[in-house]
């Protein structure tokens, strides 16, 4: 197999394309295939090693970020030595920094040492090589014309490798590049695109100071030069609209008609120039996200252009398309480019989006009146909740639902649950069954389900469908709670899960699932197999009653565009219970052979409804419970939830045939299962003293452990306010859900147990153990286990 | 095969630091066994209990105006003046060895075995017989600035006693909150900022019948284990990195078996912090820290036999127990080349878990697609439903996630 890296500037040509950043590093491959991984890492900054060196095989890393026509790494690997990929039609420079050890360049038959923190410019030619002699450790930067859309940055060759001392323009040069490279990772799309561009100002000055002066071609050069400055002086008016040739001209001192020259000496004129980059500076405002609350023709007015229709026809001219059009086209990329940071639900920009379009659809329209609570069960004592298309909600949490039915404390219920992912095949997980056939029913006439998200219902987001997806999940319920108040605590123990079969006559009897590896998984950002990027569904056959109960991989295929009943295009897997067509697929059979893995059934999502929002994305878990995504929540384990609305409104969901602590991949096996419940209704004034006093989070109790939930943001919604839903993706940190989960646990070793805070430090240290629930759900968990042995002397 | 004593002493230590310099204290072959004792670095917390009448204890640990046996505790400078004393505390853990694996090359994989490990009992009067551990919430620990009882910051010491009658498990004996503490070179020590600094129990409060009626069971296990590295002399113990060292698994325990990849010509294997329990993060800076012998068994792996067994492509340690493999994801997989000259005391400057699991998950993927053949969206779909990922610590500057995958996924019919 041949593993590439996959560069981001080859991937993405497309400016609208978010979150470039790629970190490298040559773990991730084996060693026959370190050597091209790390060619293709040089490559990206327009280096490769130089033919003469014996190629570095050892351990290397690089962060890379790009924009179109630039590319900045961080290089650390070992000794060796580069050159550049030549390139005859490329004028601009290579600028590369060496940090802590110096290197020594070879020019023809000269070598020099240049020390470290010396910034050299390097032409893309193949007459020099640069060598690191103990580890190659430098910044590179790399600028190509692309990066000027279009705007003439002057004749600009440089004839042979330029070593500047950081001192002046070239020390500021030098801290931006290192300050940059730092923050590499952490830079917003939109400030990585500023600082970018000011870098490409940066250097390119520099790089013209270097060629202007005393040179032989000094004439040519000093032309050079002043192109440049009047271009920038262009660049700084483009917002007026009177900007004229003889002011600009003025300004520097020289002459109309030298001006004209100037500009025809470089194939252009002055006008089509500043027309050309008054749109191109149109075409990035438009689209960039953050400028989605500013209307079109407050855009074109910052680019000089005083009437908005003239605006329109000049970028349809230029483009292709009118500037309304070429926005919602960004729009609808944004969808797979917040992909690669993990987004799901509703994605950061989206709401900036929506302001804009205004008019979210009346909430209320799309929820199936239920039929009223069954009075007359109330008294009986155990309950059936089926799966329908009346008893599920799907994607989202909501206080303003009314419930299926109402039980009160103490009594049982069995739930039937639906796994979003039937669709997957829909032949082993739908056919026959009348259940999953009334949720995931879906003609171009009429969809049974039709909100599924908590986006809008007019899809005016994305146009994905109704709900937007913002949130997968098929909930049944929700259940009221007799006399549950804000305050209470509402224990939900876990009596009985039982997979359901196959009701497809020519499958009966047998339990399937699926797995995908989906674009809003951890690995999605670094596959290093081709085609990257990829989704990948995985069915498995569930084996419930073998001995060892466990699950087998029976074949898998890779996510092809698939056309949903309503004619909508998903080209990745954006929208839950899209029917995937057999034909569209390709199936790979004999995957994960000999392999068979050990079932824990459990609920992804069980959830009470949360206080702050109508309607709430079902994606990231929060302190109402939600989409928990742990494993130890199985049968015989109890989850305690803090009742935040009358009634409690308790949900079930995303039924998981088994699921590793961090749910790498993006889903589970997921597999439809019917649970049974016992729900007991804790009062407020009733909790003292009770394990689950003072509760603000899902607290899980198994036979033999506490299990508290550590979240990222442990009330995103409280947290991030009226941006909440979308805030939470972009925040999300491993770092943070660990803290939460160490304050959890101390507080409940404080309070619970009665313990000081340095014996519950004490103790954490010696025996609580911290694990990774999920890097997948926008809120990322952390949880920590307290053995219940630690106690059993307590009495 | 032969089976080795390394008994402690001063003669058989090295404090703070792995070293490709140091004279080996024992050279044998692959193969060959070792009894290996080692002593926990925080036995000075309670002399009494943990030092006095153990005479290879008092060897390591004796130090007076006059003599300090072991000087360099650190890979810092050995030249004064110090700030904290030779080798400044940059590492501290205690570690016996190296032991020398005869014909090791940097390329090779060293297999080690731990067969048993058993606790050091106090020598001293009423408390002989007895097995004694100290856990520090240190100022490197993860709640040190997110304390919110007064004083604020504390340190604090927790003394534990291991009791082995039955299933073992430990209880504390007392506390007491760290207070300045000045070493008979006469430099104050006002937190916990160098190894064995004498605690002179005059000065501190005891608070008994803490943590009453909480048993931790116990977790016998080596927090530091591994090979030296080959980027510099001295090398701090403290961040764990590609040829082991401080992982502070809990899993590293008897029955254990750990590779770690060979970096310098005869592997030089050193062992210490011996820990009586520890949880997944470690969090507040320490373990139950206690002196421990192991039984060792050492495999050498050499390089062109590697190929197609599950060392194929190693490059970091790998634990194997009856039940599961176990990868190690760090920070920086190799701190010491990827952060450069600073790197020791850089790598505190940048801990975060993120990365960790970023490394967890490219180790495991590797692991999967090279030792057990599967595809790369095979691989992704075994780990999200088959694999778990752990905290394994957040103390250790270099901070950890293990992943980990049971052995009896792979047992089909």
């Amino acid at each position: 197999m041949k593993l590439i890296w996959h560069g981001g500037c080859f991937e993405f040509p497309d400016p609208g394309r978010a979150m470039s950043f790629r970190p490298f590093t040559s773990e991730s491959y084996a060693e026959g295939e370190r050597p091209e991984a790390w060619r293709d890492v040089l490559n990206a900054v327009g280096l490769q090693p130089a033919t003469k060196s014996p190629f570095h095989e050892g351990h290397a890393t690089a962060s890379h970020r790009n924009a179109p026509g630039i590319a900045l790494s961080r290089l650390a690997a070992g000794a060796q030595a580069i050159a550049a990929v030549p390139q005859v039609q490329e004028d601009l420079p290579i600028a590369l920094l060496a940090i802590e050890d110096g290197a020594v360049l070879r020019c023809g038959d000269t070598h020099r040492i240049i020390p470290a923190g010396h910034l050299i410019l390097l032409p893309r030619t193949a007459d020099w090589s640069l060598a690191f002699q103990r580890d190659l450790r430098a910044i590179v930067f790399s600028v190509t014309s692309d990066a000027l859309h279009g705007r003439i940055s002057g004749k600009l060759r440089l004839a042979k490798p330029q070593v500047i001392a950081p001192s002046g323009l070239a020390d500021v040069v030098c801290r931006t590049i290192e300050a940059t490279a730092r923050t590499l990772a952490t830079l917003s799309d939109a400030e990585w695109s500023t600082v970018a561009q000011s870098l490409v100002d940066l250097v390119l000055t520099l790089a013209h100071q270097q060629a202007a002066p005393t040179s032989e071609a000094g004439n040519s050069a000093t032309q050079a030069a002043t192109l440049h400055r009047i271009c920038q002086a262009i660049e700084r008016g483009l917002d007026d609209a009177e900007l004229t040739p003889a002011r600009v001209a003025q300004a520097e001192g020289i002459s109309e008609r030298y001006l004209q020259k100037l500009f025809e000496s470089a194939g252009d004129n002055f006008s089509h120039y500043l027309k050309e980059r008054r749109l191109q500076r149109a075409w990035t405002d438009l689209s960039n996200p953050a400028e989605a609350h500013h209307s079109i023709s407050e855009i074109a007015y910052r680019y000089g252009f005083a009437d908005s229709a003239h605006f329109s026809r000049s970028f349809r001219a230029r483009f292709g398309l009118s500037p309304r059009e070429f926005r919602q086209q960004k729009a609808e990329q944004a969808v797979t480019s917040m992909a690669p940071r993990g987004q799901r639900g509703w994605p950061q920009d989206a709401l900036a989006q929506q302001r804009a379009c205004q008019a979210p659809a009346s909430l209320k329209s799309d929820v199936t009146l239920p039929a009223p609570a069954n009075d007359q069960d109330a008294r009986r004592h155990h309950h059936h909740l089926a799966a329908s298309a009346e008893h599920v909600h799907w994607g989202y949490f909501s206080r303003s639902l009314p419930p299926q039915l109402e039980i009160a404390s103490g009594d049982t219920i069995t739930i039937e649950t639906l796994t979003q992912h039937a669709s997957d095949d829909p032949e082993l997980m739908i056919a026959g069954d009348a259940a999953a056939l009334s949720v995931f029913g879906w003609s171009k006439a009429k969809k049974n389900v039709d909100r599924r998200g908590a986006g809008p219902m007019d899809a005016s987001v994305f146009g994905r469908g109704a709900g937007e997806g913002f949130g997968v999940h098929i909930c049944t319920g929700p259940v009221a709670v007799k006399d549950a108040h804000p305050g209470d605590v509402l224990e939900v123990r876990i009596l009985d899960i039982v997979p359901r079969p196959s009701r497809n006559p020519k499958h009966q009897g047998r339990v399937f699932g699926s797995s995908v590896a989906a674009w809003w998984g951890y690995h999605y950002n670094e596959l290093i197999a081709p085609p990257a990027p990829r989704e990948a569904v995985t069915i498995y056959e569930i084996f419930a009653d073998a001995p060892e109960p466990h699950a087998r991989a029976l074949y898998s295929y890779r996510w092809e565009p698939q056309t949903d009943p309503s004619g909508v295009v998903h080209a990745t897997y954006d929208y839950p219970g899209v029917p995937v067509a057999p034909g569209s697929i390709k199936r790979r059979h004999g995957v994960l052979d000999n392999i068979r893995i050990p079932l824990r059934p459990h609920f992804g999502v069980i959830a009470v409804a949360p206080r702050e929002a109508d309607f709430v994305d079902s994606i990231p878990p929060s302190y109402f419970g939600g989409n928990l995504d742990n494993w130890r929540l199985g049968k015989g384990s109890t989850v305690y939830l803090p009742v935040a609305v009358p009634g409690a409104l308790l949900s079930v969901g995303d039924p998981h045939a088994t699921q590793g602590d961090g749910e790498l991949g993006g889903t589970a096996i997921e597999c439809s299962m019917t649970g049974t419940f016992q729900i007991i209704l804790h009062k407020k004034t009733q909790l003292a003293g009770q394990p689950f006093a003072d509760l603000s989070y899902p607290l899980i109790e198994t036979e033999t452990d506490w299990v508290l939930t550590g979240f990222s943001h442990p009330n995103y919604l409280a947290e991030f306010g009226a941006q909440g839903q979308s805030e939470v993706y972009a925040k999300s940190s491993l770092d943070l859900a660990m803290k939460d989960a160490f304050r959890k646990m101390r507080r409940f070793l404080m309070h619970i147990k009665g313990l000081s805070e340095d014996e519950a430090v004490a103790l954490m240290s010696a025996a609580v153990d911290f694990g990774v629930t999920q890097v997948v759900d926008g809120n990322w968990g952390v949880h920590a286990i307290l053995s219940k042995r630690l106690f059993e002397d307590a009495g | 095969m032969k089976h080795h004593l390394l008994p402690v002493s001063n003669k058989t230590v090295h404090w703070g630091y792995f070293s490709k310099v140091v004279t080996p204290a024992l050279t044998l072959r692959s193969g060959d066994r070792a009894t290996i004792e080692t002593l926990t670095h925080h036995a000075n917390d309670d002399y009494e209990r943990m030092i006095k009448d153990d005479p290879g204890a008092e060897s390591v640990f004796k130090w007076t105006k006059e003599h300090k046996a072991v000087a360099r505790r650190g890979s810092g400078p050995t030249e004064g003046p110090f700030i904290r004393g030779a080798g400044e505390g940059i590492g501290v853990h205690l570690l016996t060895g190296p032991v020398a694996i005869e014909g090791a090359e940097p390329g090779d994989v060293l297999e080690v075995r731990i067969l048993d490990i058993r606790p050091r009992p106090s020598q001293c009067g009423c408390h002989a017989g007895k097995c004694f551990g100290s856990n520090a919430a240190a100022n490197w620990g993860f709640h040190y600035h997110d304390l919110i009882e007064e004083p604020k910051p504390r340190e604090v010491v927790t003394i534990f006693e291991l009791d082995t009658a039955g299933e073992p498990f430990a209880k504390a004996v007392y506390n007491y909150v760290w207070t300045p503490q000045t070493d008979p070179d006469g430099i104050v020590h006002p937190t916990i900022d160098y190894p064995g600094v004498p605690v002179d129990h005059r000065t501190i409060k005891k608070r008994e019948n803490i943590l009453p009626n909480v048993k931790v069971p116990a977790r016998l296990h080596f927090g530091t284990m591994g090979l030296a590295p080959s980027e510099a002399d001295y090398v701090s113990s403290i961040p764990p990195s590609y040829t082991g060292g401080n992982i502070d698994d809990w899993r590293i325990g008897k029955g254990a078996r750990m590779y770690y990849p060979v970096a310098v010509p005869g592997a030089y294997f050193s062992v210490g912090d011996p820990h009586a329990a520890q949880g997944d993060s470690e969090l507040g800076g320490t373990a139950i820290e206690t002196s421990l012998t192991g039984d060792f068994e050492f495999i050498l792996h050499k390089k062109n036999d590697l190929g197609g067994t599950s060392l194929e492509g190693l490059t970091h340690p790998l634990l194997e127990t009856s039940e599961a493999w176990s990868v190690y994801g760090f920070t920086y997989p190799n701190y010491l080349a990827e952060l450069g000259a600073n790197a020791q005391t850089e790598i505190a400057n940048h801990s975060s878990l993120d990365r960790a699991m970023r490394d967890a998950f490219r180790k495991l993927r590797r692991f999967l697609m090279t030792v057990h053949h599967l595809s790369e969206d095979e691989a992704i779909s075994l780990m999200s439903v088959g694999a778990d990922f752990g905290v394994t610590q957040v103390v250790d500057a270099n901070w950890g996630v293990h992943g980990t995958i049971r052995k009896n996924v792979f047992r089909c019919d």
